[in-house]
């Protein structure tokens, strides 16, 4: 009797170590799947530059469309002073990766004007996050679209945590305005940098600045836009700097600039491009993933 | 039922008369022990030390074992030793005994036997050519997955060396009026036996890459492919599983192991929902099978290590059970089917494919009406039986429950049958 009593203890043990180790283990996996689970719908998110309205990609869209085959479709969204939202155009059903254009009434520029627009695209970027449930995105913002969307970055999408930014794509934005200076920094650039910690660290950017001759697109100088690397670099996890230069390099110009197009093809929205197309930099290796187990 | 198990007593008594059943259980019987090792060795390597090992995870090794990789390492030879040539192992000894009985050359035949089995597994399609092409020989069916192979070809052999021998001696001996010598009569049956299974294997190459093994696996696994929601084909597929398992089939239709699409997107859905009820696919093989119909491996075969610590009288039934049962809880269960053995045993039969099946429609219906939800998160193979849906669930205790009713009612399905055994006896059980 004595023993059977032992025996019974040593199998209550050997359940209780296998059962309450194992429930930490099962606490600890769910939230791991969950914080790795990327909904299959990826948007790439673009905003114009100042003056320009949620048109302003049209061509560039056209464009993409016809060279990548794929129907990206395209929601543009239109933000009022008021914070209301107009949306026109949609998201197919089965398109995993569509365009939004977000714009804005207010699409003067200027210090406070941005800071508004990063208010409102905030707003507009909830509004989609509730309704289409995506938890990753990539943007690309033109001119002071980039600038819209870096303060986005650093100050709104910490309060929606669980959605992550991919890749972002800056063409020809001004980082120190039209600040041709490299030593004095305007107000957009200081706050830029005092929140650069604030940054997505797994966010890959790009920039890539055009030229006319060697000092400026026309509009932005090549400073200004070089200024970005106080802001991203050793903060995002790649930072890379890109100038084009050529025909169609002219400020305007460079959303249809067909250089720009296959960067944004290859880079922004990672599409597997015919070798006579590819843009030779480096190859980044993917990130292998992580040990997962195999299902049971 | 009393009189149906009767006949199926009197069953097992006759074909345990039979000289082919004799020499495949004394055949196991001599294998057993190196397979408990080598499931010993698993169970350390498999459930400890490999990254998706369940107490690997659990007890996080990796972060507190010193020299980790060098542990998985030594563990992985042993394992390939042992385990990826416990078909030629048994292919040995099932044709040493049939040539024991046939009072020939057993350690002879059994070795034309080894041979043999090694021949028909021959990688044909990497000889001939210069340079590393690959292995010389199938290894994958040189392992516990060619253990049915590996006794068709220890009997076979083991009766037509036999016959051989004896034909060509009494005819030398006729003829010349001397006996044939030692090695004449070897060597002769050897030339026979190998000239006719490599005219076999070389054709078998022909048909398919994978040699005999191959053939019957992938013809099995046509029907495995899409099954689908349909819980009747989920239930006969597995129960056709499981009398192949029974066989010494191992594993032609992977019911464990399972990764498919719709495993994922049940996955997607709990992730995006925070639970799994109403997710997209509730009713497949994995949320059934894996979770409810698999502990301790195919067959239920922790039930029946439960039900032989209940109800056998048999010193070495109770002795395999409590050798294999922590092999058993990592879904290791090769050792208890070949050491009691269940393999080929008419009476373990019956609960062997009906526990299974009678848990699958349990499952079935509990899913269905919604009194737990399927399992969604992956957990690892090794994970013990009965926790495998209440993890796989993420944690309902709606899910434990039915995991210790499953347990429960197969333990009672199989007891009966484990008593009937009591009753055989003799020289066969001294394991």
């Amino acid at each position: 009797m004595r023993r059977n009593w032992w025996r019974w203890l040593l199998v209550l043990l050997v359940v209780l170590a296998i059962f309450l180790p194992s429930q930490f283990w099962l606490k600890q996996r769910i939230t791991q799947y969950k914080s790795n689970y990327k909904t299959p719908l990826s948007p790439t998110i673009m905003v114009p530059g100042s003056s320009a309205s949620q048109n302003r990609f049209d061509t560039l869209i056209t464009q993409l469309r016809k060279e990548t085959k794929s129907a990206h479709s395209v929601l543009k969204v239109r933000v009022a002073e008021s914070g209301q939202l107009t949306y026109t155009g949609s998201i197919k059903r089965g398109d995993n990766h569509p365009f939004i254009v977000v714009a804005f009434e207010n699409n003067r520029d200027g210090y406070s004007n941005i800071n508004k627009q990063a208010q409102w695209l905030d707003l507009a970027f909830k509004d989609l996050v509730k309704t289409y449930h995506f938890n990753h995105f990539s943007m690309l913002g033109h001119s002071n679209g980039g600038l819209i969307l870096s303060v986005f970055l650093e100050k709104y999408l910490t309060q929606t945590a669980h959605v992550k930014p991919e890749r972002l794509m800056t063409i020809a934005t001004p980082y120190n305005m039209e600040s041709d200076s490299t030593t004095k920094q305007t107000a957009i650039l200081r706050e830029l940098i005092k929140g650069r910690s604030r940054l997505p660290k797994k966010l890959t950017v790009y920039s890539v600045a055009g030229t006319e001759n060697y000092s400026s697109d026309g509009t932005v100088p090549a400073n200004s836009v070089n200024q970005g690397k106080y802001v991203f670099q050793n903060q995002v996890a790649h930072y890379t700097q890109i100038t084009v230069t050529g025909d169609d390099t002219t400020h305007s110009d460079l959303p249809q600039n067909k250089q720009i197009i296959l960067l944004i093809r290859q880079y922004l929205l990672q599409e597997v491009l015919p070798d006579k197309d590819r843009v030779s930099v480096i190859k980044r290796s993917q990130h292998a993933d992580t040990d997962e187990t195999g299902l049971p | 039922m009393v009189g149906q198990l009767r006949g199926l007593w009197r069953l097992n008594q006759r074909v345990n008369q039979w000289r082919a059943m004799r020499a495949v259980r004394e055949a196991l019987r001599v294998a057993y022990p190196f397979i408990l090792v080598m499931a010993l060795t698993d169970v350390i390597g498999q459930g400890c030390l490999s990254k998706s090992g369940f107490f690997f995870q659990i007890y996080h090794i990796g972060s507190w074992l010193p020299g980790i990789t060098l542990w998985r390492q030594a563990l992985q030879a042993v394992s390939v030793v042992v385990n990826g040539l416990v078909a030629v192992m048994i292919a040995f000894t099932t044709g040493h005994y049939l040539a024991r009985t046939y009072h020939t050359e057993p350690l002879a035949v059994g070795m034309m036997s080894a041979l043999a089995f090694l021949t028909l597994n021959v990688n044909y399609s990497a000889l001939g050519q210069n340079g590393p092409t690959g292995s010389s020989f199938l290894e994958a069916n040189l392992g516990p997955q060619g253990i049915f192979l590996s006794i068709l070809v220890g009997l076979g052999v083991g009766w037509l060396a036999s016959h051989v021998m004896q034909g060509l001696a009494k005819w030398w001996l006729r003829r010349h009026q001397v006996a044939l010598s030692w090695t004449s009569r070897i060597a002769w049956s050897l030339i026979v036996v190998l000239s006719l299974t490599v005219a076999i294997g070389y054709g078998l190459s022909w048909i398919g890459g994978g040699g005999i093994n191959n053939l019957v696996y992938l013809s099995l696994q046509t029907l495995n492919t899409n099954l689908g929601h349909d819980g009747l084909r989920i239930l006969t597929m597995t129960a056709i599983s499981n009398g192949l398992w029974w066989l010494g089939l191992i594993g032609p239709i992977d019911v464990a192991g399972n990764s498919s699409v719709t495993s994922l997107q049940n996955l997607a859905y709990a992730v995006q929902h925070g639970s799994g009820w109403d997710a997209p696919h509730p009713v497949t093989l994995h949320t059934l099978g894996d979770a409810y119909a698999n502990f301790g491996g195919a067959g239920m075969t922790l039930a029946l290590i439960i039900a032989i610590w209940i109800g056998s009288r048999q010193a070495s039934y109770r002795r395999v059970a409590n050798q294999t049962v922590i092999p058993n809880l990592l879904n290791l269960n090769e050792p208890t089917l070949l050491g009691l053995p269940v393999l080929f045993n008419p009476v373990l039969l019956v609960p062997f494919v009906m526990a299974p099946a009678v848990n699958i429609v349990l499952a079935w219906a509990a899913i269905s009406w919604k009194l737990v939800p399927p399992i969604v998160y992956p957990v690892p193979r090794t994970t013990p039986g009965p926790l495998v849906a209440y993890l796989g669930t993420g944690g309902d205790w709606r899910a434990l429950l039915l995991s210790l009713l499953c347990l429960g009612v197969s333990v009672v399905i199989y007891l009966p049958f484990v008593r009937l055994l009591n009753d055989a006896g003799g020289v066969d059980h001294a394991a």
